[in-house]
């Protein structure tokens, strides 16, 4: 007993934290996980500019579960239009089986 | 050759002093690759301290001072924090290889105030028995402020009137940009500087001191703890402008340029105003010290979020390069040592 989802992820830069909250809760999507998150990509920017020397958790990882694909989507298609142009980040999708949860499956369970 | 002298005595001693060693040694252990970490909490925690006891010893200061005296020195700090902008549109942004939002970035965040340099210099002038008003730490957001506000308002009318002239030659430009308001609106700015970790800090320990009686943490713990605090502030400070050196090698060599000679100008135009204020209402020379260090120096904390909110498109490597790693640094171990030197001939005199 398990319902099909999607599960959206987004990594980016943590000063963008407020805004894509905001997005993904605009969408519709019932919650998220975030998490503090460190790493290399072809920017190779920090944008926090606390004077951290242990300065690897300056990026956030987004974890959304939505019902279907148009949704994801959605999301993802704002997020990089306003911000990719001009922060780091990256978006990526795949399929996901949820097993338990009590909003997103709804009272009759999953 | 009074003044050559005096500033060299004075410069031996700087390095010596805690603030600058620490400085220093700090970029020796990051040059040699040592694993030692701050955890970036205590530094948050230490950057809180530092202000707020600065708040503390302004407001406790307030409570029975003339307020007056303040309005000069603190309408020239924002006249210096909005200049110093136009100083890198009209010089830095003219140079090869510079793009003008990244130089806007830049001068907004040299504008700004940096809270740890402002703290070394106070610790300084104390060291050598110079006076200076208590309120003196708070001219800090007098001028972080208007010139992260200019810097970004200046940036985005730049911006747009770009768009607009590329808008004339293809009328299909549509994906990005279009459908965001592109009118800069002021307030926010100036709300999410307020908020910043530093200068609310800082205000908090100023309205604490001046309607509170904190006198017992204030001499138990604030200011004791002060000056080890600096000193480990100033080491990660060291390590951080070593790290960041790197990343100022992918942009333009002129920045280097910039960030030497910036701090020196900025602070001696403080400086002059400062002498205005000194011979028009008494400002002390100490205070005219105060008033050359904050403009000299560039924002380390509360600075660069702002700005890489208010100008995305800037690169922040950048600005953050030529504040963090050699800003800073130069503001520390040679414009304090500098203008104190300059205040103390011109004192002597």
């Amino acid at each position: 007993m398990a319902k099909p989802a999607k599960k959206l992820v987004i990594v980016t830069e943590k000063i963008l934290l407020k805004k894509i909250a905001q997005i993904v809760e605009d969408s519709g999507a019932t919650g998220y996980t975030v998490v503090e998150t460190g790493g290399k990509g072809s920017r190779n920017i920090r944008s926090s500019g606390q004077p951290s020397v242990s300065d690897t958790t300056v990026n956030i990882k987004f974890e959304v579960l939505t019902p279907d694909r148009v949704m994801a989507e959605k999301i993802a298609d704002k997020v990089a239009i306003n911000f990719f142009h001009d922060y780091a980040g990256i978006i990526y999708i795949s399929d996901a089986e949820v097993l338990y949860a009590h909003s997103f499956c709804g009272p009759e369970g999953c | 050759m009074d003044l050559l002298s005096n500033f060299l005595m004075d410069f031996v001693k700087q390095l010596q002093s805690p603030t600058l060693s620490f400085l220093i040694g700090g970029m020796l252990i990051a040059a040699f690759g040592s694993q030692l970490q701050i955890p970036e909490s205590i530094v948050k925690i230490i950057v809180f301290m530092l202000l707020t006891k600065i708040g503390l010893t302004g407001g406790i200061a307030i409570r029975n001072s003339n307020l007056t005296e303040m309005i000069l020195p603190a309408a020239f700090s924002a006249l210096v924090g909005i200049l110093i902008v136009f100083i890198a549109r009209f010089t830095l942004a003219k140079l090869p290889k510079v793009r003008t939002v990244d130089a806007l970035a830049t001068g907004g965040l040299f504008g700004a105030v940096s809270g740890s340099t402002m703290a070394a210099a106070l610790t300084l002038l104390e060291e050598q028995n110079i006076n200076y008003e208590a309120w003196a730490g708070a001219l800090y957001p007098f001028m972080d402020i208007p010139a992260l506000v200019t810097a970004i308002v200046v940036a985005n009318l730049y911006l747009n009137h770009k768009k607009r002239r590329e808008a004339e030659y293809a009328s299909k430009q549509e994906f990005f940009g279009e459908q965001q308001d592109n009118r800069v609106k002021i307030w926010p700015i100036v709300k999410e500087s307020l908020q910043g970790p530093a200068l609310s800090a800082m205000l908090l320990g100023l309205a604490l001191g001046l309607f509170a009686n904190p006198e017992s943490v204030y001499k138990g713990f604030y200011d004791p703890a002060f000056r080890g605090l600096l000193s480990i502030l100033m080491l990660v400070m060291g390590m951080e402008a070593w790290s960041r050196l790197g990343e100022l090698r992918k942009v333009a060599h002129w920045y280097v340029v910039y960030s030497i000679v910036a701090p020196f100008v900025h602070g001696l135009i403080a400086f002059g105003l400062g002498m205005v204020a000194h011979y028009a209402t008494g400002f002390s020379l100490g205070g005219v010290v105060v008033l050359a260090v904050i403009a000299a120096s560039s924002s380390d904390i509360s600075g660069p979020p702002t700005l890489r909110a208010g100008i995305p498109s800037a690169n922040p490597s950048a600005y953050i390069g030529a504040s963090t790693a050699i800003g800073t640094p130069i503001a520390i171990g040679f414009c304090i040592p500098f203008f104190l030197g300059l205040a103390q001939t011109l004192g002597a005199q």
